[in-house]
């Protein structure tokens, strides 16, 4: 085997389960764990970057401070690894974040443990709401004068020629095609799959990358490496304020929701439970949501947010007249097997 | 093997092997057992049977990647050869100085990590990279993307499997007795003929251990094709990390782990039947 190390550009999970030497590694890190009783110490699966900044300044101090018990964060966040642990009972993380796309996937596959929201309407799926982000479309202001409006301009490569980068995730690619094929933000779900596989097929030359991560989706943008990218709102953010020439919009943008969940059956249960009602409570939430620029899903928490925050947020009423949300219970189909379906597409 | 073991049993002491035990102890725990799991997996996950298997041998998909692997990792083991073949020639051929130095260059890049050779490619071959502007210095306006296709990809794991294959060469070249050469000249052998009939029978042995180390490291390649290629032209590996980090399916995921490995065995016993594997490490 080889390529034994790799960055946090692509999520380091996969390497574990391919490369002797990283899985070795990461049997290191993993084996304190196995051990671990329902000490004062939580395990939080961090998506890095500006999630963590934020996380780590409205979550993870204060509840330490509130509670006394200490939170380590475990990167990246993976799908995969949360089946793994409940699958070998050898936990790293207690508690994730997930998109409501993978959550049904993962309740419907028993990994995350039964739980109470601690505000009306939060629940979803053993998750609870946390925070609001979205998919929107930004581009080099050096390449275009003339601005994009929507997901058809992003996909009119006659009047904005140039190279596209697209999330190599089906169940949030799907719903921006129709989009650009003229279908109304409230006539998307249940999406019309054909139709949406078809629109791909005329984008699909122009995509010179299928981003996997959101750090490289920043990269690509900031290095000029693609001129126009479908990308989450934080992300773009970045590399706005790392001086790059790019400009964004939220029209058609796409909101997802993020949901706290707990693993199954992990031996830190109450503390892991004790966090996530702290962390989708309202003056943390909206510290939260304050600092990483999302919305905050607990309506208790927007009264602690400022209003210089809002702008950047993609809940705020000016930028959420003009979004969608996904609708993953009226999705259209088996996300797992359109996945399937695109990846195979992709291939092609 | 047995033959070798039972001789070194009779003939020496037993404390070499107990030194070895160590060694089997950890492949056992790390190697042997995360192994027969894998196996597990790919015939009881999700259910007991050949199902995975049959996926992925019918399944589209699977078929063109293995295939998109198999041409890749032939592709960069002949492109590796065209230019490790030449290199060896001239290190073997040239002062011991030079031949130091030529040496010292290439395993400064093979120390230098995966990751940092994969980056630099980016650098290099990126829209605001060196290489896409001497091009457009040259005159070409509007250059090809060089990044995220099959050429970068290519071109990067040559870089980084080039050294295997130079060095098989060249350790084969430079043990070459000149006498052979001389007097095949002294029989009227020149230019072609010479190579053709004695200096690459003579290299043979190299060619194949750098081909074959080439081929089998490349089989396996996940970062470089995944950072550096064309979504369209994916990789076996990557495809497993998918099937896992995506659709939790670690049965398929392991079938096809398997599959990868039963190839790379057949590819090793195949080079083992002609030249012994014993020779594949100089």
């Amino acid at each position: 085997m080889s390529n034994s190390t790799r960055s946090k550009l692509i999520r380091p999970s996969r390497r574990q389960f391919l490369h002797g030497t990283a899985a070795l590694a990461a049997g290191t890190l993993a084996a304190p764990s196995i051990g671990r009783a329902q000490s004062k110490e939580l395990y939080v699966n961090s998506w890095g970057g500006p999630w963590l900044e934020a996380a780590t300044a409205s979550l993870f101090d204060p509840f330490t401070a509130a509670t006394g018990i200490k939170v380590n964060t475990v990167s990246p966040v993976s799908f995969a690894k949360l089946a793994a642990q409940v699958r070998t009972g050898v936990y790293e993380f207690d508690v994730t974040t997930l998109g409501g796309g993978d959550i049904i996937a993962a309740n419907n596959a028993g990994l995350l443990e039964d739980i109470d929201s601690p505000y009306d309407g939060g629940l979803f799926q053993n998750g609870v709401a946390s925070h609001a982000f979205s998919t929107v479309i930004a581009w080099r202001t050096d390449k275009y004068e003339e601005a994009p409006q929507n997901w058809a301009d992003f996909w009119d490569v006659e009047r904005f020629p140039g190279g596209r980068s697209l999330q190599r995730y089906a169940a949030r690619v799907l719903p921006l095609a129709l989009l650009a094929d003229g279908v109304a933000m409230e006539d998307l779900y249940p999406l019309d799959i054909e139709r949406a596989f078809a629109k791909l097929d005329e984008i699909k030359p122009h995509i010179r990358v299928w981003w996997t991560a959101g750090a490289q989706s920043t990269q690509i943008l900031r290095d000029g490496e693609i001129d126009m990218i479908g990308i989450w709102h934080g992300r773009y953010f970045e590399a706005e304020d790392a001086g790059a020439p790019v400009a964004m919009t939220w029209n058609q943008s796409e909101v997802d929701r993020a949901y706290w969940v707990v693993a199954k059956n992990t031996p830190n249960m109450d503390a892991a439970k004790e966090f996530v009602k702290f962390a989708t409570s309202p003056e943390p939430l909206a510290g939260f949501a304050t600092l990483g620029n999302y919305g905050a899903l607990n309506p208790a928490a927007l009264e602690f947010v400022p209003d210089e925050a809002k702008p950047r947020m993609p809940t705020s009423p000016d930028n959420y007249a003009n979004a969608f949300e996904q609708d993953m219970a009226n999705w259209g189909g088996d996300p797992q097997e359109v996945a399937l379906r695109f990846d195979e597409w992709l291939a092609t | 093997m047995m033959r070798r073991m039972t001789r070194l049993v009779d003939h020496q002491t037993i404390w070499p092997w107990l030194l070895l035990l160590p060694l089997a102890v950890y492949l056992l725990v790390f190697f042997a057992v995360p192994l027969i799991e894998v196996l597990k997996m790919s015939v009881t996950e999700p259910k007991p049977g050949l199902g995975n298997y049959q996926k992925v041998f019918t399944g589209a998909l699977y078929g063109k990647v293995f295939l998109n692997t198999f041409g890749t990792a032939t592709l960069v083991t002949v492109c590796c050869l065209i230019v490790g073949y030449p290199l060896a020639y001239l290190m073997s051929n040239t002062t011991p100085r030079r031949a130091m130095m030529i040496l010292l260059l290439i395993t400064m890049s093979f120390w230098t990590s995966f990751l940092v050779r994969t980056y630099a490619w980016m650098v290099l071959l990126g829209n605001n990279g060196p290489i896409i502007w001497l091009i457009e210095m040259i005159g070409i306006a509007d250059p090809p993307g060089l990044l995220f296709t099959r050429f970068s990809s290519t071109l990067a794991m040559v870089h980084i499997l080039a050294p295997y294959m130079i060095m098989n060469i060249y350790s084969v070249m430079k043990k070459i007795d000149p006498v052979l050469i001389r007097s095949a000249e002294s029989m009227g052998a020149r230019g072609g003929s010479l190579f053709r009939h004695i200096y690459l029978p003579l290299t043979a042995p190299g060619i194949a251990n750098g081909a074959v180390l080439v081929f089998v490291i490349c089989l396996g390649f996940y970062v470089t094709p995944v950072l550096l290629g064309s979504p369209r032209e994916q990789m076996v590996a990557g495809l497993i990390g998918n099937q896992i980090e995506q659709f939790l399916a670690f049965g398929l995921g392991s079938a096809m782990a398997v599959v990868l490995l039963v190839i790379t065995l057949i590819v090793l016993g195949i080079y083992h039947s002609r030249f012994g594997l014993d020779k594949l490490w100089g």
